[in-house]
């Protein structure tokens, strides 16, 4: 049986974790479900639910800062609804109002999202596009993870087994930017994405940023699709050869999976797509 | 320590309760209230759907002590005394319901929508319910029902 404690401070909730045996619940959307097949199967129970929902610092959004700030509770709910988010971290905004279906939006968190590891994690996506690094406590202190340092692989993460996902600062693209999230799903309501894409394009296209979900082990940025865009002429053109590139980075990367045959064409025209509907946000012309 | 929360307007305050237990096991196992369904247990099909202040969630996903302090509404405080609500009333007269299951996920869904929408498109209602699966319907009787009701409840309102 496990024992259910709501974190009242931030020492408190890094206390409990020092001493090991705690299993952190945010929204419990994906806890709940590993817990309940621990029971089925007569899996081992986390000793403590250590609910840090309540936490402050856990809740703060802070959009006017040079650096914003999103605390590691915030629901994907209140991220979507919420106008500053809209305006500020469109990507973000977006992918929050696609994840799961109303209920999981209610409770799960981006912290929670995070921390979980799923290739797929739609707020991921989002967060990397949007420049996050996580900021993490323990009673060691506190250090900043990149996304790729903090999600390692496939359910995989570099937190310790003491730290706390605090939130993440991000460095967006440029305000004004045009920023999308698309997503491909079994159907277009409660799918794990098959495939996803963050997508930033500023006027000047200086800092233009591409993200592919679903794809590698790990959300990541195209390197090599953001170098072909950066000060190159927009235009329908573009798109299409960014598309290009983007599915030649799929391939390399993955080889010739099953899904390849399905994935690879889908990578192209999304990715096209989803830049003339970023650039098109900007009131350019398509 | 007691678990105490607020079950369709009254307080309750419950002992043992287990830290891995969701709430809908603690409402149909412990409580006896039977209106929530489960269907899925991992949060896809929306049977499970009751309002924890206000907003709908999955109980499947939901521990039992995250409602701690709380509101949780269920179907079975949805009806006003001896009558039903609008919502109720309204997927009873739209032929909403055919083998009932998914029912009462889809009215706790569609009330969050009308307390913060009084009048939403099909559209909206469309992807408020996108969240409760409804394997009998076609879900087009589910939102004209929606869409009935939230006439109703405007003209209560005015």
């Amino acid at each position: 049986m496990s024992r259910y404690l709501k974190a009242g401070s931030m020492d408190e909730a890094l206390e409990v974790l020092a001493e090991g045996g705690a299993r952190v619940l945010a929204g419990g959307t994906d806890l709940m479900i590993h817990l309940r097949r621990a029971k089925q199967e007569g899996g081992e129970l986390p000793e403590v639910l250590l609910d840090v929902s309540g936490l402050d610092e856990l809740r703060g959004l802070e959009l006017e800062a040079e650096r914003p700030y999103l605390g590691a509770a915030l629901t994907f709910r209140s991220l979507h609804e919420s106008p500053q988010v809209r305006k500020r971290l469109g990507a973000l905004s977006q992918a929050a109002g696609q994840v799961g279906s109303v209920q999981v939006r209610t409770t799960g968190t981006i912290g929670g999202n995070a921390a979980n590891a799923s290739p797929a994690a739609d707020g991921v996506s989002a967060l990397v596009a949007l420049g996050a690094t996580a900021v993490l406590a323990s009673p060691r202190g506190r250090r900043r993870l990149s996304l790729d340092e903090l999600i390692t692989g496939p359910y995989r993460t570099g937190l310790a087994g003491d730290e706390l996902i605090l939130g993440f600062e991000l460095d967006p693209p440029p305000d004004g930017a045009g920023q999308v999230f698309f997503k491909v799903g079994r159907r277009s309501a409660v799918s794990v994405a098959r495939l996803n894409l963050a997508a930033c394009l500023d006027r000047e296209l200086s800092d233009p940023r591409v993200v592919l979900g679903s794809c590698f082990p790990t959300p990541r940025r195209l390197a090599a699709v953001e170098e072909l865009l950066t000060g190159a002429t927009p235009g329908e053109a573009l798109w299409r050869q960014a598309g290009e590139l983007a599915a030649q980075q799929f391939q390399e990367a993955s080889g010739d999976r099953p899904s390849a045959v399905y994935k690879v064409p889908a990578i192209r025209r999304m990715t096209a797509r989803a830049l003339a509907a970023a650039w098109a946000e900007l009131g350019g012309e398509a | 320590m007691k678990l105490s929360f607020e079950l369709n307007g009254e307080a309750i305050s419950l002992e043992d309760v287990p830290g891995e237990q969701s709430l809908l096991e603690l409402l149909r196992d412990r409580l006896g209230l039977l209106g929530t369904k489960e269907g899925c247990g991992v949060g896809e099909c929306g049977a499970c759907s009751v309002l924890l202040d206000g907003k709908v969630v999955n109980s499947c996903l939901t521990a039992a002590w995250q409602v701690a302090g709380r509101k949780v509404t269920t179907i079975e405080g949805m009806a006003r005394g001896d009558e039903l609500h609008p919502l109720q009333e309204a997927f009873v007269e739209a032929g909403a319901v055919q083998c009932g299951f998914c029912t009462p996920g889809m009215v706790m869904a569609a009330s969050d929508l009308l307390s913060h929408h009084p009048d939403p498109g099909d559209e909206q209602i469309k992807q408020s319910l996108a969240g409760n699966l409804c394997r009998c319907t076609g879900y087009h009787d589910i939102v004209r029902a929606v869409r009935k009701a939230a006439r109703q409840l405007r003209e209560e309102g005015s």
